[in-house]
């Protein structure tokens, strides 16, 4: 972008958000060229941080005027690349925009701006005896319009949800400067198309979501945790399956596989059994009864399945411990190579083992270390590919491999992205799931969003 | 521009940039800027060492010295960035020549020479030369200038220690200012000096001498304390005390504990919301950055004002400093304490309490 146009687009975001939210200088848009996922980086031509939706709309009038590509963003902690502005443009951080608006506890509906981070949202929801389900790793940094633009996951996905399950409502500002709300309050609304629905897991490229109203469920009484050891993950896969199949319905269930048990144990010393095939980590929440009852009941289905050793939690610290073996995992492994990518095939739950073993072919085949763990409920894998990136030929092999695992993925009839997003780091897969049919459909619909192709362009659909 | 060894390149490969850090930060909490983070910080260094920007990009220049060194990043990054060594780096290539700050000068010359430390403690009462069969207990520079009656209550408290007034200062104050080959010799030199266990009464001396010297060879006094089973006299009137960790002695050594044991053995331990958070005093931020080291404080007095605690204890005497000014500043009844001060108050016998101190205006010093 040549100077002139440069300058004039710092006058008009000064205009729009005031001199003092826009950032030009080199060492800003170094550090906004990139988000939390590896190998991937841009350079913004200048970082703008609105207050208000008219500031956001005001935005996007400058960006039409100019012609120059906007990237939204909350805290970039997206591990697609969603938010890396490869073709310059504009990053507009949604950050300032974090007000808890309102928390409607007789609706049960909490609206807030896009910039509140998860946990601060949670944590309100709690203060009422109330509970915001979707739980990312990154909740304590992530915002919930980003949440909500990747459509986000967590490890309660299977009993509650993910992200799109609590969107009841939008305010949306489109490529056109134009703002529109969507949904509302209620739980029943057919008037119109569902957009709600559509700007979940859009990623920027139709619209800029301003405001949102969310659907709160009353907080469970209590929960439990437990962990199963099993020689080999499929006994653990047919487990989870004759727990759903009697009725049951965890909170947790979380696997991992052999690789992730020994770095976790390696580095963090939690006191895993590093014989084992295979970890599951089990756990329900509810009534108290209820739980206790449950427990039991998963403890006894993993035993049937030949468990090698079955533990339920009798504290709060004992649970603790436990989940810390999970969350455990993705330091441990990113502590083996100086380079970690990390990716999010999913497939069927009853094809999880055979996805597993799919991927422990693949990364012998290309000699690479690939740890797997991820959410057995539903059938969300963690692949996490450790490498030193300066070696050799050890990125065009993570490439060939990872082409390989979502092949293998759609092939069980799975999903290249089950809750990271497409980004720029998936996007040339996406059209081997989608077809050509569908993808000149998304591009109609993101046309009718933003004519002139100016939000997030070059990611999902333009 | 190429590729320039400036940082460690396994220091730099360990950051995942997941965000874990940006909660954590004062600076990222004072400004919700990105680049004033520790992950917007690692990319301008990353950035730096594959040639991307210059060494005097103006915000380059900028960030190397808001960043506060608190290191409250450490213990919640998931991947166990070492950014306090990352900062060390970069200051040391940073901090060169007019890119210096001059106030620097004086302050890292008149602690780089033992004599010259010995210097500064001339006409003050400082712990007097003894020697003992526990641990050395180190003297500090600057404390011995400005609170020399902290390192003689540290002697009563530990009747073993060996105290001798041959040492000179321990680094950290070179290595977090861009001397980090100085400040790692100085360590070095004075491990020579205080040979076997030297116990501290500043907790950024104690993280720098665990760095270079071992981590084994080196307890800050409540640590010390703690771990030999300190137990005070139980005072007449409990009084309410809060506490202000010392950052580098809870993100670097991981002593957080020991401080609030032994205060709940005196007083009634008040836990203030950002008690392990940076008083802004930071090493030598205070004085080359006196208008963000405000800023960073004034969050506390805030609390401090709503809490209203009797005491509040440092275990470090830059944050000592710090609090007493702040306190003055905004003529808040609270006063500001070392943690030895506090512990002798409960272990001499002449009857006098923390209570009877405060209404003198000042607290007790205990013979020394």
């Amino acid at each position: 972008m040549d100077s002139a146009i440069d300058a004039e687009l710092a006058r008009g975001l000064s205009e729009v958000v005031g001199e003092s939210h826009v950032r030009t200088d080199v060492g800003a848009r170094t550090v906004f060229g990139t988000d939390a996922t590896p190998l991937h980086r841009g350079m913004p031509d200048a970082v703008c941080f609105p207050a208000s939706t008219e500031e956001v709309a005001g935005v996007v009038r400058v960006a039409n005027d100019l012609k120059v590509p906007i990237v939204p963003r909350g805290a970039g902690t997206n591990l697609s690349a969603g938010t890396v502005p490869h073709r310059g443009g504009i990053v507009l951080v949604l950050t300032r925009m974090d007000r808890l608006l309102e928390l409607d506890v007789a609706n049960m509906v909490a609206v807030c701006e896009p910039g509140l981070t998860t946990s601060a949202l949670a944590e309100a929801a709690a203060g009422e005896s109330l509970l915001y389900p979707p739980d990312p790793g990154s909740r304590t940094v992530s915002t919930v319009g980003g949440n909500v633009a990747t459509c986000a996951g967590g490890l309660r996905g299977l009993k509650y949800g993910v992200t799109r399950d609590y969107v009841l409502g939008c305010e949306v500002v489109l490529g056109t400067g134009e703002v529109i709300r969507c949904g509302g309050k209620l739980v029943k609304d057919v008037a119109g198309l569902d957009l709600v629905r559509l700007m979940c897991g859009s990623e920027g490229t139709l619209g800029i979501i301003s405001e949102l109203t969310l659907r709160l469920v009353p907080a469970p009484e209590g929960s439990g945790t437990g962990l199963a050891y099993f020689d080999h993950l499929a006994d653990a896969g047919q487990a989870v399956s004759d727990v759903l199949r009697n009725g049951i319905l965890p909170v947790t269930l979380e696997f991992l596989d052999a690789t992730c048990i020994e770095a976790v144990e390696g580095f963090a010393h939690v006191g895993l059994r590093t014989d084992a095939g295979a970890l599951l980590i089990f756990g329900q929440d509810g009534p108290s009864e209820t739980v206790a009852r449950d427990m039991e009941r998963i403890a006894d289905a993993c035993r049937a399945q030949r468990a090698i050793e079955v533990r339920v939690a009798g504290t709060a610290d004992e649970s603790a411990r436990i989940l810390e073996a999970r969350r455990a995992v993705l330091p441990s492994l990113s502590r083996l190579a100086p380079l970690t990518i990390l990716e999010d095939a999913t497939v069927p739950r009853s094809r999880l083992a055979e996805m597993v073993q799919r991927i422990e072919q693949i990364a012998s085949r290309y000699e690479l270390l690939i740890g797997t763990f991820g959410h057995a409920g539903d059938g969300n894998l963690h692949p996490t590919c450790v490498i030193d990136p300066h070696d050799g030929d050890t990125l065009e092999r993570v490439e060939h491999a990872f082409t390989e695992i979502f092949a293998a993925a759609l092939e069980l009839g799975g999903t290249i992205t089950g809750e990271h997003g497409v980004g720029l780091g998936k996007l040339a897969h996406l059209e081997g799931q989608l077809g050509a049919a569908q993808m000149a459909l998304l591009r109609r619909i993101k046309s009718a969003f933003d004519p002139a192709g100016i939000l997030n362009p070059g990611k999902l659909a333009s | 521009m190429t590729e320039r060894p400036i940082f460690t390149p396994e220091l730099l490969d360990r950051c995942i940039s997941c965000g874990f850090c940006l909660p954590a930060c004062p600076t990222f909490a004072l400004t919700q800027s990105e680049p004033s983070s520790p992950r917007g910080r690692i990319n301008l260094m990353r950035a730096l060492q594959e040639g991307r920007l210059p060494d005097d990009d103006p915000t380059v220049v900028a960030e190397a010295s808001f960043c506060l060194g608190c290191r409250a990043c450490e213990p919640v990054c998931p991947a166990g960035v070492h950014y306090g060594e990352l900062l060390e780096e970069w200051r040391d290539h940073e901090w060169t020549g007019r890119r210096r700050p001059w106030k620097l000068g004086p302050l890292l010359l008149a602690t780089n020479r033992r004599w010259r430390v010995r210097a500064l403690g001339l006409f003050r009462r400082h712990a007097r030369r003894r020697s003992g069969s526990g641990p050395h207990l180190m003297l500090g520079c600057f404390e011995r200038a400005l609170f020399p009656h902290v390192s003689r209550q540290a002697a009563a408290l530990v009747p073993d220690a060996s105290v001798t007034p041959k040492q000179g200062c321990c680094g950290a104050l070179h290595a977090h200012n861009g001397e980090l080959e100085r400040g790692r010799a100085l360590a070095r030199s004075l491990g020579e000096d205080l040979p076997g266990m030297i116990l501290t009464t500043s907790g950024g001396c104690a993280a720098h001498m665990a760095a270079v010297l071992g981590r084994d060879r080196v307890r800050e006094l409540s640590e010390w304390l703690a771990g030999a089973g300190h137990t005070p006299r139980s005072p007449a009137r409990r009084l309410r005390v809060a506490l202000q960790d010392s950052c580098h002695l809870r993100n670097a050594n991981g002593v957080w504990r020991e401080p609030r044991a032994l205060i709940e053995q005196v007083a009634d331990y008040v836990e203030l919301p950002s008690a392990s958070t940076c008083c802004g005093a930071a090493g030598t931020y205070a004085l080359l950055r006196p208008g963000d080291s405000r800023r960073i404080l004034d969050r506390k007095l805030d609390e401090i004002a709503a809490a209203d605690p009797d005491l509040i204890i440092a275990v470090n005497p830059g944050c000592l400093r710090q609090l007493r000014q702040g306190l003055r500043r905004r003529r808040l009844r609270t006063q500001a304490i070392h943690i030895a001060e506090l512990l002798t108050s409960h272990q001499d016998n002449d009857g006098s309490s923390p209570a009877d101190a405060r209404q003198d205006g000042r607290v007790r010093a205990a013979p020394g």
